[in-house]
């Protein structure tokens, strides 16, 4: 079982989704670290600045779609061009509550994206998202 | 009551006409004459001309070639060629490629002349309507996408925030805290969740036309099967999938069907029975893919056999929204695809079901 993987960084506009993600993750002990950002563009600032800083770079990434402004598929559009040291150790799934079918359609055929997860979150899926992906999470 | 003004352009090259032609209609119709093509373009620059009228015979630009010029730049008004002699050739150029809507011989005769501008404007009026309601459904149909955009979003995202807050007041040992009032409201928020999701599911298979890709039953058997088991994992699934060959479907609407049925065959079981079962056979070939869903669930009283396909049917005893079936029929006739049901007490249910391969 995945346990303390690092650090997860949650991107979602809506505050209150920001609170009770963080809160299931900080419950659920699959973190020792949780970064929240409430905009593409914050996740996007948050990154660059510590691209140096291995250390504070996140391991995994929860993506809404949408957004204000820059959406999740915008934030893609960007987050691939960092550099691939990073891309490499670093997944991203996407948890929104969208039920279109073109979004849905969309986030699963980003290469980036491993999981679109359906809000609400639940542990257990995250649980078994991460230990799909442990090797790649370097537990 | 008054009638609506009719604004008539006549361009013909001899000014006699144009006169006697003025003099004849002018009660009936505003009238505006030109004595060239390049005049006669001049004033529907300027004015919304409803019919116009043109001598085939002109130099320069005949009739003819003035119409075949107007086709794009003026597509509104209604056009009808005047000439003297019978020259067919011309007439089959005009009618294939100068969109005239009548033929009159010159002379003319004034009663004939009248109804044909007569019917000429109704004509015009016709197609303005037409173009207007267009319009106007074009609209409504962009608001529409645009309100199940923001169902899909705007509602349901704060919803799931809810049902987020209640799996944190389950995480916490909370649940029971309260009475049964941290459980009632998990009930409702659930209830509202699935409402939606079919209010969705009902419109976006109303709306589409059918799209095509590339299905492969047993991925969307499997992920279906475990989206639906997630909060209930005592019902078991036998699935045997034969699918050898490619097939080509409506994805969103196979998936709606397949996902309420298998929903249905989970929530409809006998909540005694210790071997909750569901077997899901598929069989793909070229032509179609033939489906079977059996469980052995509660069954359908045969009296209801007949009414489980129409919109808000639902049983006394089991609480439903009476809009799954309705859906996945609706979703097979936008497909082709057919259904068939038997059931009963004892045995459970069987659905079965065709779906034309679109290769």
């Amino acid at each position: 079982m995945p346990n303390r993987t690092g650090k997860v960084l949650l991107i979602d506009d809506n505050d209150i989704d920001l609170k009770i993600n963080s809160k299931v993750i900080k419950l659920s002990d699959f973190f020792d670290e949780i970064i929240l950002c409430q905009s593409g563009e914050e996740g996007i600032e948050y990154i660059n600045k510590n691209l140096d800083h291995p250390e504070l770079l996140p391991d995994f990434i929860l993506l809404d779609i949408q957004m204000p402004e820059m959406d999740g598929f915008e934030f893609l559009e960007i987050y691939k061009h960092f550099p691939k040291t990073f891309l490499d150790r670093c997944k991203l799934a996407i948890l929104s509550s969208t039920l279109d079918f073109g979004d849905i359609k969309k986030a699963e055929a980003n290469p980036l994206v491993i999981k679109l997860l359906k809000k609400p979150l639940y542990p257990n899926e995250l649980k078994e998202l991460l230990s799909r992906n442990s090797s790649l999470l370097g537990i | 009551m008054a009638n609506p003004t009719v604004r008539v352009l006549y361009i013909d090259d001899e000014e006699n006409n144009l006169q006697a032609f003025r003099a004849a209609f002018r009660r009936q119709y505003e009238i505006y004459t030109a004595l060239s093509a390049a005049e006669g373009l001049k004033i529907m620059q300027h004015i919304d001309i409803h019919v116009v009228l043109a001598d085939q015979k002109m130099p320069n630009t005949t009739g003819v070639e003035f119409f075949k010029s107007i086709v794009k730049t003026h597509p509104d008004p209604v056009r009808i060629l005047l000439t003297g002699y019978t020259d067919i050739e011309a007439l089959a150029d005009a009618i294939n490629h100068g969109d005239i809507y009548r033929y009159v011989a010159k002379p003319w005769n004034d009663l004939e002349l009248h109804n044909s501008m007569k019917n000429a404007y109704d004509s015009y009026v016709a197609r303005a309507d037409l173009k207007n309601k267009i319009t106007e459904l074009e609209k409504t149909n962009d608001e529409l996408n645009r309100f199940i955009y923001s169902i899909s979003h705007e509602l349901r995202a704060p919803l799931v925030s809810v049902i987020g807050i209640i799996n944190l007041v389950k995480m916490e040992g909370l649940y029971n805290s309260s009475g049964e009032y941290w459980n009632l409201i998990e009930t409702c928020s659930n209830k509202l969740d699935y409402y939606i999701q079919k209010t969705l599911q009902y419109y976006k298979n109303a709306k589409d036309v059918p799209d095509h890709n590339e299905i492969n039953f047993d991925a969307l058997v499997r992920e279906l099967i475990e989206l639906h088991t997630y909060s209930d994992k005592e019902t078991k699934f036998n699935v045997n999938i034969n699918q050898e060959v490619k097939f080509t479907g409506d994805a969103f609407r196979i998936e709606v069907i397949l996902s309420n049925l298998i929903s249905n065959a989970i929530k409809y079981q006998k909540t005694n029975e210790l071997n909750k079962m569901v077997n899901i056979d598929i069989d793909v070939n070229e032509f179609e893919a033939k489906i079977n869903i059996n469980d052995n669930g509660l069954g359908i009283l045969k009296e209801h056999l007949e009414k489980i396909f129409t919109q808000f049917f639902k049983s006394k005893i089991h609480h439903g929204t009476g809009l799954g079936l309705f859906i996945v029929k609706e979703a097979l006739n936008k497909i082709n695809g057919t259904i068939n049901v038997s059931s009963n007490i004892e045995d459970g249910t069987t659905f079965k079901i065709t779906i034309p391969n679109a290769k």
